[in-house]
């Protein structure tokens, strides 16, 4: 059992060791060995359009969490007690995000947005009074709504599982004493589902920066880190996508270990 | 740029850019002893204003965005561009013109300059995807020196759209130590009955329709621009037979050909000149049935947001020292003759790269058709689904 | 502020969003998918069946996707079972903690990197080579479907393991204890109790794996070599290569309309087995 175990682990770190150990390769060629350099780190961090992309990755990733985080907790309070044909919308709708894949999602995000472009820019030149209308295009907004999306559905999924197992009789009682709904929601509410707002956050935010398949049909002219990784492969393989998966794996895990010693301080 | 690296012999500098692109110098080396770097610093140092922020925010600004072809650009040049002008090269590399059409289609590309292929430019100038070129802002494009067979394409009823960029061949690459005694494949009939014999498994196709399915009807001795529903069946049945055989199918073979995964590959002339160049093995063969001759071109997209770069960069990358080196980094001929005059003579012997007038006779040009027909881009996604 | 104006502002911007980003391309995406191709690609509006009635020519990509997603998930399953078993059971309780998070740490990086590297790994200079070193052949492992089910259980592991690993921690050790004083041998009680007990897990795990399968792209296209296609790799040349807008609109309702399908069959299935819903919820 245990040298099973032992396999598995050996299994999911020799590939992650060997993209590590190549990003310390002095040569210029990922495949054979030739040296101990940390060149690529530095020419890495000093290539504007790897930066560029974790920018627009990082900045993508916290505003659709954000959106999504905000909405899909406003829905989430609202529809225990929504009936009807809009209760059919709202489970109808959540269930198709969650299940529809992103491939699917890109595409359709793609082609609506761009048949919807085709309509609205001529319009809006026809009613712009200066010389130069603005152009509707593909770009961080629609990459950032349509992340947000399947990260919206995954927060009401999530927070609505907790607000249904919530103490309903607290927020009774909060109200009998007189508390506007805005007390209650801050003083009460938003203390019992908290957890399941910052899981779903972190989930969402997790999602878009690691999503390729999305923002490969709908980014327009923006270039997100996957995209960039995506596009180095096909450039030519170099140490330096090995150097980006060590740095963003490091950076991750420190995240965890400091998340960890957290909520570890907090439970003491 | 116009310094001519007067400083060391020609062959030195061959010799030196074979061991740099080998690893086996510092790019930092390199530089020195070929004095490409001084050249850069004393440029930089002698122009201070084309460096630094005050040219950055007045000038062609901080980038340019490109969408070219693998193994295809000498990045020492584009770090000299970015050195000398402020605007850094943010490059795409796409493997058909198919697919670098389909994302100018689908709109917000960001694209400035981009690099079509002889037979798509009517295409992109009939969907309004492609500008047409202001010539004053070209210098250094000088259209008396061009060969005009390669040249012309980029003119579309008589307004200027595109400027040559080289030439070249689509033959495939053999990786000779592997035929095992065999006598090395001089026909594209070869290639495919090798693909699916002795080297099953071992062969790569571009994934790119217009070679593709090309040189699959160049088996049967139709013509490689063949719209005609009955050859394109002959080369589909072919295709579907041959897939299972197939290594791969991708157009930057480079990487799976020198890690020896792949034995044989349809290949352009550049790859197969830096192949062999690092693996003599590797030899280049035009298909005696035919095959394509081509030229690319360098044109500026429609939206293009930094017209001004992409402007600069072309005029850059037409320069004849900067294009000679261009050619040195990626051994495609070109049309320019003032560049032909800086380079090597054995380059210009070289039968890679300038072959026998016998073998180049029989290649055909891409035809605007293929790029357009239906039935081409369907049968291509059907070999690939299959 | 009435309770119905309170709920309909809280839900305004999810019911926005929704529509706007979901329905609307949903409805553009059928509507295309009964249009025809224009002369240079992209649509040209009809209504027609030819696009669907053309889904044949992209048979094999849907048959590798539904031969190929249930394969990887089942062998995701076999090979996270133990792995989820040794935590929940075996393994030391000071070493819990660090064993998990090392589950999911390369779940951290994206699965593009984590492909990548097995693009070295299978390709000619790794594990050929080296097998070619002792003496074993010299297998050709990159671009097989091999190669795409080792990338499928590479990156979809930790998923698997997780939800199996959650329902075996929450099963009731006395039961075991029980079985075991009542004199049952261990094979037993792992048949009649553990596994049974942990099948909410299972189904989420499956769920979860098999539904990213199925829109899966990126590990055919890194470690199949353009030659192993899902329907996620026809959809994007469809769309980014040879620019026939109708029949991808056609292939990706087709995808969807063959998930839901599975998904509801499925789910209709482990309910009845499973009984209780609440741990067979999707996330």
């Amino acid at each position: 059992m245990r040298l099973y175990a032992l396999a598995i682990y050996l299994f999911l770190y020799i590939p992650i060791g060997i993209i590590a150990l190549f990003s310390f390769n002095a040569g210029r060629h990922a495949s054979q060995f030739t040296g101990f350099s940390v060149q690529w780190y530095g020419k890495t961090l000093a290539n504007p359009f790897v930066m560029e992309a974790l920018k627009t990755s990082l900045t993508v990733a916290f505003l659709s969490a954000t959106l999504a985080t905000v909405a899909g907790t406003m829905a989430a309070l609202a529809l225990p007690s929504l009936k009807g044909r809009m209760r059919l919308f709202f489970d109808a709708a959540l269930y198709v995000a969650v299940m529809v894949p992103g491939i699917v999602i890109g595409i359709a995000t793609l082609i609506a947005l761009v048949t919807v472009f085709d309509w609205v820019n001529p319009l809006l030149a026809s009613l712009w009074p200066g010389a130069e209308p603005p152009q509707l295009g593909l770009g961080l907004g629609s990459l950032v709504l349509a992340h947000g999306l399947f990260a919206m559905a995954l927060v009401v999924i999530i927070v609505r599982a907790r607000v249904a197992g919530m103490d309903r009789s607290l927020i009774e009682a909060s109200a009998d004493l007189g508390a506007t709904p805005w007390g209650t929601f801050r003083q009460v509410t938003l203390p019992q589902i908290a957890p399941a707002v910052l899981a779903g956050f972190l989930l969402s935010f997790t999602f878009s920066f690691d999503d390729f398949i999305i923002a490969f049909f709908v980014a327009g002219p923006n270039t997100t880190l996957p995209i960039y990784v995506f596009s180095s492969i096909r450039r030519g393989v170099t140490p330096e996508i090995n150097a980006i998966g060590t740095m963003v794996m490091a950076v991750s895990l420190i995240l965890l270990i400091i998340a960890q010693g957290m909520l570890q301080r907090r439970r003491a | 740029m116009t310094d001519r690296n007067d400083q060391i012999s020609r062959d030195t500098f061959i010799a030196e850019l074979m061991r740099y692109r080998k690893g086996s110098v510092s790019r930092r080396h390199f530089l020195g002893v070929t004095g490409l770097g001084a050249a850069t610093a004393v440029l930089g140092s002698a122009m201070p204003g084309l460096r630094g922020a005050a040219w950055a925010q007045e000038g062609i600004g901080d980038r340019v965005v490109l969408a070219s072809w693998p193994n295809y650009h000498d990045p020492a040049n584009f770090e000299a561009f970015a050195a000398a002008t402020g605007a850094a090269v943010d490059m795409n590399v796409f493997g058909s013109n198919e697919e670098m059409l389909a994302k100018l289609q689908a709109g917000g590309s960001g694209w400035d300059v981009f690099v079509p292929t002889n037979y798509t430019i009517s295409t992109y100038v009939a969907e309004g995807l492609i500008q047409p070129l202001d010539l004053s802002r070209i210098p250094n494009y000088d259209l008396a020196s061009f060969d005009a067979r390669f040249a012309e394409p980029g003119t579309v009823d008589g307004q200027v759209y595109a400027v040559s960029r080289n030439w070249g061949t689509t033959g495939f690459a053999v990786n000779t130590a592997m035929l095992n005694g065999a006598p090395k494949p001089v026909s594209w009939k070869e290639f495919w009955d090798m693909t699916m014999d002795a080297f099953s498994g071992r062969s790569m196709v571009h994934d790119y329709q217009l070679t593709t399915i090309g040189n699959a009807l160049k088996y049967f001795g139709y013509s490689f621009n063949s719209v005609d529903p009955k050859e394109l069946a002959d080369a589909e049945k072919l295709l579907m037979d041959a897939k299972p055989h197939l290594f791969a199918i991708n157009s930057d073979y480079q990487p799976s050909m020198r890690s020896g995964d792949a034995w044989m590959s349809v290949c352009w002339t550049g790859d197969a000149k830096q192949l062999h160049n690092d693996m003599p093995e590797i030899e280049y063969v035009l298909g005696k049935e035919g095959g394509e001759l081509w030229s690319d071109f360098l044109a500026i997209a429609k939206d293009a947001p930094h017209p001004d770069a992409a402007y600069a960069l072309i005029n850059y990358l037409l320069d004849p020292a900067v294009n000679a080196k261009e050619v040195l980094f990626h051994g495609y001929p070109v049309a320019d003759k003032r560049v032909l005059a800086l380079l090597p003579p054995e380059m210009l012997q070289d039968p890679i790269m300038f072959p026998a007038a016998e073998l180049l006779s029989p290649l055909e040009f891409g035809a605007a058709v293929t790029l357009t027909d239906p039935n081409r881009a369907e049968l291509m996604a059907r070999f690939k689904a299959a | 502020m009435r309770q119905g104006t309170r709920n309909a502002l809280l839900l305004l911007p999810a019911g926005a969003w929704l529509l706007a980003m979901l329905v609307l391309p949903l409805v553009v995406v059928l509507v295309f998918s009964f249009g025809s191709r224009g002369a240079a690609g992209g649509y040209v509006p009809g209504f027609g069946l030819e696009n669907y009635l053309n889904l044949g020519s992209r048979w094999q990509a849907f048959q590798n996707t539904m031969t190929l997603a249930p394969l990887g998930t089942l062998i995701c399953l076999i090979v996270a079972y133990p792995l989820a078993y040794y935590l929940a059971m075996r393994a030391p309780r000071r070493w819990k903690t660090l064993l998990l998070v090392l589950v999911i740490v390369p779940f951290w990086t994206s699965i593009l990197i984590r492909s990548y590297a097995w693009i070295y790994l299978l390709g000619g200079q790794g594990i050929p080579s080296w097998l070619h070193a002792v003496g074993l052949g010299n297998p050709r492992l990159i671009n097989t479907p091999f190669a795409v089910v080792i990338g499928i259980v590479y990156g979809y592991l930790p998923l698997m393991v997780f939800p199996v690993y959650v329902s075996l921690e929450r099963l009731d050790k006395r039961l075991l204890e029980a079985a075991s004083d009542l004199g049952a041998p261990p094979w037993r009680s792992f048949l009649q109790i553990t596994l049974p007990m942990s099948m909410p897990g299972v189904a989420t795990g499956s769920m979860l794996v098999f539904i990213l399968l199925m829109g899966e792209f990126l590990i055919p296209a890194l470690l199949g070599g353009g030659k192993v296609f899902f329907v996620g790799n026809a959809l994007v040349d469809l769309f980014l290569q040879s620019r026939n807008w109708p029949f991808g609109a056609a292939v990706a309702v087709s995808l969807v309309a063959v998930m839901l399908a599975i998904v509801a069959a499925y789910m209709r299935f482990t309910r009845r087995f499973a009984g209780s819903r609440d741990d067979v919820s999707l996330i």
